[in-house]
């Protein structure tokens, strides 16, 4: 103490008190920016040319955050083509989940008991709970979205061709651990629609030949989820998967810096890698440019998803969930829409007839002895991903020209088609216009699911409160109702949707029979509590029976349907 | 193509960068500080009521899966089976949130927590010791760590069904518990059981007519008919109209009773206490199983309940 006090009077006394403050001043600046001096850093801020030698590489080398990124870039790489900035969007997703992701743990329980509660407490309790888990849900929703676009621009690229296959390898495992990380979060709200979604997601595990229920075991802890399951998906969606994440991203990424980005394909010889040897007069430097770069796009994305999340965007949270109460028409998350679709081979192939259809399903569970079920949904299902993982070993071509890759763009065109079909065909309702896929019951309780889902928006509960009127309503195309405007167009929306289904046949070939009458009955059951009850009175179109389906619901004002 | 192109490889200058940069910082620190300001104005109570108005909902699906048929739909008691939840007697009243009514029950009994609790403690564990003979049955334990069937976020929410009743409770029609102490005062028209009858109750406990059928502080079987008044019932049953056109073939209230023991295809009841009776449930082995002699007290026993 005494010694430093004797320097720095020293100082003072040579060179006066100002120049010392200033240089003390400068001296802890610099150790923060790891040699950046303070004019250097306002150069920077105001996008002056560096000075000779360029001071601005020192961070590269001193400090940790920039010692991960490449002093400079090849000019081609810093336009829009051809990266889109998506990996760097794809680990920005990453962060956001990771912070917003702690956020939700203070305040999140993993037990059945426990769960739905912490859910309505963050939503209701918590301030920027809301907003946070809306972030969470929508990043995530993002996040698996950018990824894919990340792999398919660099597929489209050719950047997974050498040097850079272990790249796209450990892209691979992102993408799994991308799509795992999503899948096991999706349980964690414990409402009807997380159980079922994943009730259904892991069935389909228990299915494969052998190691399927021992793996459905090991995921849910017990024959069926519950505590077990919530608390391994929890442990899963924490631990274990941000870990794989974290580790593969610092290899995917050390890769990259390693054999730089790769240029676009016309700028180089074929066969060639040329992305390291870069002319000085092509380079870019990462301070400032890159990094504003980069801040830019940072700070473009953040606004739009906090934006969202404060306008438009809500994540969805059912009711609590309920192990003996399957709601209609239960869904895998989007993203696995293709696997529900992979499901329903051989039935959605176009122009298949139905009789061949069954018969190649009875000839593989007889003769094959598995289920296409099974063969689809287990064994096809997990390939695409070793698929993926062996394109750049597969492919013998060296050239990443388009001219010159035309089978593999083509053959990347197709599967991305093939995807979307699977997709649309793995949701209940089908393909559009041939309604391939779809899996509906008797058309009354597919009217019931259209204007009373069990969970989530149905018509008849978009009635505003005030014009939910008590009474019995004969549903007709001029059902009458005066006071009640809204009440009196979705009776009528409910007529023409009975119309339809009345003359034309749905794709199982049911119809509505001609004689159906239905009512919509309004009780009051509570001040601000009313019961909706929708009763359709039918013949049956498969036995001839008379047949009654009633479904009810109790709205409150507030309930915000 | 060319426009394509100049997308692609679009370059924002430096001072591009800055300024989108910083528009999109504002942008997003104003959708942060406007949720947080809302958040703490007005935001977590439009919440709060929207999720209470859900638990609301929910509440109303278990009250009438599970509670109406004792505590009635509009939630004013019936007779024997349970009493009022709907009352001002029960739930006090409240204007919005403001209680200006006490629940008179609560004090009654003296509970010293709220009438949240006293609810998800009754529907939960049941009351274990029924409070008076004016009901039939005890209260069933319905919350799973009692052995019954409702969840705990199942039992919260009846409770919040149940209490939103007290915005308009109801004061006419309705059942009240009696008050504690009231409860258990004889019926003055009780009449004692003869020791031949008392045979006839400990014979219908024995061969487990109780597990279908009621009797007003002795069984509450809900399968077959209710038996606490059917001594009236046998009184006349004979006689009527859709009797006569059965196969059954008694004369006299006791061979009624008797038939009915001992064939009871022979006239099937219309009505049980879950519909419409069913046919061929009553065992037809009565008459091989129980001895002659505790035959005749059972219907000495049932005759008696009037
Ligand atoms: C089998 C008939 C039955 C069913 C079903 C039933 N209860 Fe009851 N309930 C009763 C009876 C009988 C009493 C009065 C018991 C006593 O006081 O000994 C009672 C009392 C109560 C009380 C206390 C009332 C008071 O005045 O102290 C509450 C609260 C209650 N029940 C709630 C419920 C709820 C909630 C449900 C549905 C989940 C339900 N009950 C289902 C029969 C029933
Ligand atoms: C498995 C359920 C079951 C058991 C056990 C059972 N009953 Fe019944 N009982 C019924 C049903 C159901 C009916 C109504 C249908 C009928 O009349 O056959 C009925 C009808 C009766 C009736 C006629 C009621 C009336 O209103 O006319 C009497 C009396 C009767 N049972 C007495 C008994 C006695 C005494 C026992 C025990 C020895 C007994 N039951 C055991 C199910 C049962
Ligand atoms: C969490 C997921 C991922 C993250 C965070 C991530 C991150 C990145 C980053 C930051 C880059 C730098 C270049 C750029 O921005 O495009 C990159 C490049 C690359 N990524 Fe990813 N990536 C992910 C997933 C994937 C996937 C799923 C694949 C393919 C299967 C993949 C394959 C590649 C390849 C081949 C490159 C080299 C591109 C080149 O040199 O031009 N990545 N990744």
């Amino acid at each position: 103490m005494a010694i430093i006090g004797k320097r720095l009077v020293n100082q003072v006394k040579t060179t006066g008190f100002k120049a010392t403050v200033a240089q003390r001043a400068d001296d802890v600046f610099q150790r923060m920016t790891t040699g950046l001096s303070w004019d250097d850093v306002r150069g920077i801020l105001r996008g002056d040319p560096p000075p000779k030698p360029n001071p601005r590489v020192k961070p590269h080398t001193e400090s940790f955050w920039f010692h991960i990124r490449p002093t400079f870039y090849h000019e081609a790489t810093t336009t829009l083509y051809p990266t889109f900035r998506l990996g760097l969007l794809s680990a920005l997703f990453f962060a956001i989940e990771i912070i917003t992701g702690i956020y939700l743990m203070i305040f999140y329980t993993p037990s059945p008991e426990r769960a739905y509660s912490s859910m309505i407490d963050i939503l209701t309790n918590v301030p920027f709970g809301m907003f946070v888990r809306d972030l969470h849900r929508l990043g995530a929703e993002v996040m698996v979205v950018v990824v894919t676009l990340h792999m398919m621009r660099t597929f489209i690229t050719g950047s997974y061709k050498k040097p850079r296959q272990f790249t796209w390898l450990t892209g691979v495992v992102l993408l799994m651990m991308t799509l795992g990380l999503s899948f096991s979060g999706y349980l964690l709200p414990w409402d009807q629609l997380a159980f079922w979604a994943v009730t259904i997601g892991t069935s389909m595990a228990d299915a494969a030949p052998g190691v399927g229920p021992t793996v459905n075991l090991l995921l849910r802890g017990a024959p069926d989820i519950g505590a077990g399951g919530l608390l391994r998906f929890y442990l899963l969606h924490v631990v274990l998967l941000p870990f794989i994440g974290i580790v593969f991203l610092a290899v995917h990424y050390y890769k990259v810096v390693r054999w730089g980005l790769s240029l676009p394909p016309d700028m180089e010889a074929v066969g060639e890698d040329s992305a390291r040897k870069v002319s000085p007069d092509k380079r870019v430097n990462f301070l400032p440019d890159i990094a504003t770069n980069e801040i830019m796009y940072i700070a473009i994305a953040m606004a739009i998803l906090a934006i969202s999340c404060a306008t438009w965007y809500r994540a969805p949270l059912e009711t609590h969930s309920n192990p003996l109460v399957t709601p209609n028409h239960t869904v895998a998350p989007w993203y696995f829409y293709w696997l529900q679709g992979l499901l329903k081979i051989p039935h959605i192939i176009p122009f298949l007839p139905g009789d061949l259809a069954n018969g190649l399903d009875k000839f593989s569970a007889n003769v094959l002895g598995i289920t296409p079920k099974v063969l689809w949904g287990i064994v096809v299902g997990p390939l695409v991903f070793v698929l993926l993982a062996v394109v750049p070993y597969i492919d013998p071509n060296p050239s990443r020209r388009y001219g010159q890759r035309k089978i593999m763009l083509t053959l990347g065109g197709l599967f991305t088609i093939l995807i979307l079909y699977l997709s649309l065909a793995g949701i209940p309702t089908g393909v559009p216009v041939t309604g391939f896929g779809f899996v509906g019951g008797a058309p009354p309780s597919e009217i019931g699911q259209e204007f009373m889902p069990d969970e989530g928006e149905g018509e008849l509960m978009k009635i505003p409160f005030d014009q939910m009127i008590v009474g019995d309503y004969q549903v007709s195309a001029d059902p009458g109702v005066a006071d009640a405007p809204e009440l009196n167009a979705i009776i009528k929306t409910l007529y023409y949707d009975m119309q339809h289904r009345m003359s034309t046949a749905d794709p199982n070939g049911r119809k509505l029979s001609q004689d159906t009458v239905a009512t919509v009955k309004i009780v009051e059951i509570q001040p601000d509590l009313k019961q909706i009850t929708l009763d359709i009175k039918y013949t049956d179109d498969l036995t001839g029976a008379a047949q009654d389906f009633t479904k009810f619901k109790f709205i409150h004002k507030n309930s915000e349907h | 193509m060319s426009i394509i192109k100049k997308i692609v490889t679009f370059k924002p200058s430096f001072n591009l960068r800055v300024i989108v940069g910083l528009i999109s910082v504002v942008g997003f620190l104003a959708a942060c500080a406007i949720t947080g300001f809302s958040d703490l104005t007005k935001a977590l109570g439009e919440q709060d009521a929207k999720y209470t108005a859900r638990a609301i909902e929910a509440g109303a699906k278990v009250y009438f899966d599970q509670c109406a048929r004792c505590h009635g739909a509009d939630g004013k008691g019936i007779e024997g089976q349970g009493p009022a939840l709907s009352s001002v007697t029960f739930l006090g009243k409240k204007e919005g949130k403001i209680e200006v009514q006490k629940s008179q029950r609560l004090l009654d009994i003296q509970w010293v927590g709220n009438l949240d609790g006293y609810i998800r403690a009754v529907t939960a564990s049941g009351i274990p010791l029924k409070s008076s003979n004016q009901w039939e049955v005890t209260h069933p334990a319905f919350g799973q760590a009692y052995g019954g069937n409702l969840r705990d976020d199942q039992i919260n929410d009846v409770s919040t069904f149940i209490l939103n009743w007290s915005q308009a409770p109801a004061t006419a029609g309705i059942i009240d518990s009696p008050k504690p102490g009231a409860a258990f005062t004889p019926k003055a028209t009780a009449v004692p059981l003869t020791p031949e009858q008392e045979a006839g109750k400990t014979a219908f406990l024995k061969n487990g007519c109780n597990a279908c059928h009621a009797i007003k502080g002795v069984a509450q079987g809900n399968i077959g008919p209710n038996l606490s008044t059917f001594g009236t019932t046998a009184a006349t049953r004979f006689t009527e109209a859709d009797y006569k056109t059965s196969q059954g073939k008694a004369a006299t209230a006791d061979e009624y009773i008797h038939e009915s023991i001992i064939n009871p295809q022979a006239f099937v009841v219309a009505k049980c206490p879950q519909g419409a009776c069913p046919s061929g449930v009553m065992p037809p082995t009565f008459g091989k199983t129980i001895a002659e002699g505790d035959l005749k007290n059972l219907v000495s026993y049932l005759a008696s309940l009037k």
